[in-house]
């Protein structure tokens, strides 16, 4: 395994830490950006994970590299998939913990440079949350898959209906995902996810 | 790679003994025959069965007639928990387990609670021993049943099995013992009359047998419901056709891992130490999962190293044509953290960092050296790049 860009850098523009030691995996992203051009001069990261997360956050930091911040921007992390040539559906997380990272960042750095506000959480920060969620066992997000029924936004309490069976092996594992996503965010004082 | 494959999973399944191999051969040649009685093809099946049967009930100090083959340990132990289920319990009885236990008695403990039956989870303390303090609360008039894995399958921790029987014999009733010797049998003694143990999973393939064939102990006088119904060749319980090859190649294992027991079990201990030793005086932050010493199975060395993921570890080892296993959840079928370390109170990093090294007689230390070799340099380049590690440790 030879992953690229790996390491701590010294004195980044921004840096973004994603994910939990809970889950098994979690990634910082660092980067260099050229203040006038707006382009990712240098990239780096760590990461405590498997080798899925390992591969997925090297070829994210491939793929920003020389970027402007606003290409940057539209890598995703099917561009992440596709340029492994794909991923079992159980490590299409990796992926998307690794675009995570990596959009976190540069949100981070336009927020610190005054090139954006800091958004307010609302119901569309949950949906676009939950849009991260991968159901392990087809590799695709909970909410393209229609299984998140409703989503509700209330003095601090997040309400979440999902459409997963009782027989579904994944409602322990997407419940602990949702609660991982949401509860990074200090304006979320408790989270009700309700299964059928 | 300098030479073949080291393989350190041995608690999965092992290599086939040359002897094995040799001894089935015959049954899958000339004698490919079935039992039976009245013609000699028969006759010659039914009498090296007997045989076999003997060699493996000395191994145990059972009788013979207490030994029923069958295709493994996984079938053993549901012929013998649902068909005690089904001699002795009815709706609304209750069952007592622990959640430190093989998935095999899990499971089948799900079954007879959908199917009415109450079940009673014995916590496990840090080293993975089943709580005692809470068996003896646990029981009620109503319990028929208590099993237990008698060595265990991620940290090898033997079960005080003495013990829980004295616990079980207070009781003013009869408590039937069910055990899982899949990772005990051949690795520590089991006197299943001495232990009071009424039915008992054993596996061929855990020491050096073939795989697919294992054997039932079922205590006389305890009687278990059908649970596979059919013709009847080979055993009663498991119905059907059985490979006779395959049950000359399991007596022909526990023949040699019993003939000198002592000598088997020393080189599975000296093995297993030096690696433990190497393994601390080598990698920094490491610690073991499960008891030190002689309450830990001699096969079985489960580490936890610090900062890095066992999944990573695993395929780099891997590629280093080594086999070993971990409790990462991203290693798991259902992305979950090993349950019985989670069960021993190791939070979540101390799970995905397990590493389990079960060593065979086959194992030899110019192997460990350079598996720690390899471990090392391995932990070191991971932990080069863990952000765990990172905002732990200053850069010097």
């Amino acid at each position: 395994m030879h992953p690229h860009n790996v390491g701590k850098m010294e004195n980044p523009d921004a840096v973004a830490t994603e994910g939990s030691p809970a889950c098994g995996d979690q990634v910082t992203v660092y980067l260099k950006v050229d203040e006038d051009k707006h382009i990712i001069e240098d990239i780096s990261f760590l990461s405590y994970g498997c080798a899925s997360n390992i591969a997925t956050a090297s070829i994210i930091t491939d793929l920003a590299k020389g970027k402007s911040l606003d290409e940057a921007k539209k890598i995703s992390w099917r561009d992440a998939m596709e340029a492994l040539d794909g991923l079992p559906p159980v490590k299409v997380h990796c992926s998307v913990l690794a675009a995570d990272t990596l959009q976190t960042a540069i949100s981070n750095y336009e927020i610190a440079h005054g090139l954006k506000e800091v958004p307010n959480f609302s119901k569309d920060t949950i949906v676009a949350e939950l849009k991260k969620i991968i159901y392990p066992q087809v590799g695709e997000d909970i909410v393209s898959l229609k299984m998140v029924k409703y989503v509700g936004f209330a003095d601090g309490e997040v309400l979440i209906d999902m459409n997963m069976m009782n027989f579904d092996q994944w409602r322990e594992n997407v419940a602990e995902e949702i609660r991982e996503h949401l509860e990074k965010y200090p304006e979320v004082k408790n989270i009700k996810i309700n299964f059928p | 790679m300098k030479h073949g494959r080291i393989y350190l999973d041995n608690c999965v399944t092992t290599q086939p003994a040359p002897e094995v191999l040799q001894a089935m051969q015959p049954y899958f040649e000339e004698k490919f025959w079935v039992p039976g009685s009245f013609i000699s093809t028969g006759e010659t099946i039914n009498d090296a069965i007997e045989v076999f049967a003997n060699t493996v009930a000395s191994a145990i100090w059972a009788k013979p007639s207490e030994i029923h083959f069958c295709s493994g340990g996984t079938l053993a132990n549901n012929m013998a928990i649902k068909g005690l289920a089904a001699a002795y319990g009815k709706t609304g009885n209750h069952v007592i387990v622990s959640v430190v236990d093989y998935p095999d008695l899990l499971t089948n403990a799900a079954y007879l609670e959908k199917h009415g039956m109450e079940v009673t989870y014995l916590s496990a303390d840090a080293q993975g021993f089943v709580n005692l303090a809470e068996l003896k609360n646990a029981i009620r008039k109503d319990t028929f049943l208590f099993m237990t894995t008698a060595v265990n399958h991620v940290v090898g921790t033997i079960q005080p099995l003495a013990e829980i029987k004295a616990i079980l014999d207070a009781a003013d009733h009869k408590i039937y013992f069910h055990v899982d010797a899949g990772q005990a049998f051949g690795k520590i003694p089991l006197d299943v009359k001495e232990l009071g143990i009424d039915t008992m999973a054993i596996s061929a393939h855990k020491i050096h047998g073939p795989q697919g064939i294992g054997a039932l102990y079922q205590n006389t006088g305890v009687k278990l419901g059908q649970t596979i119904h059919g013709v009847k060749r080979v055993d009663n319980l498991q119905t059907g056709g059985l490979n006779i090859a395959l049950i000359a190649g399991f007596a022909k294992a526990v023949e040699l891992a019993f003939t000198d027991f002592a000598a088997t079990t020393k080189h599975l201990r000296e093995i297993s130490d030096y690696l433990l030793s190497s393994l601390e005086n080598k990698i920094p932050e490491i610690e073991l999962n499960g008891p030190r010493g002689a309450k830990r199975a001699p096969h079985n060395i489960n580490v936890s190293i610090a900062y890095i993921e066992g999944e990573a570890i695993t395929m780099m080892l891997d590629a280093k044509g080594i086999t070993v296993a971990t409790g990462s959840a991203c290693a798991s079928q259902g992305l979950k953290a090993n349950y019985v370390l989670m069960a021993m109170g190791k939070n979540h990093v101390q799970a995905h960092g397990s590493m389990k090294f079960t060593v065979s007689k086959f194992t030899t230390k110019a192997q460990i050296d350079e598996v720690v070799t390899e471990l090392a340099e391995i932990s070191k380049e991971l932990r080069a790049r863990s952000p765990l590690y990172s905002a732990t440790h200053k850069e010097k």
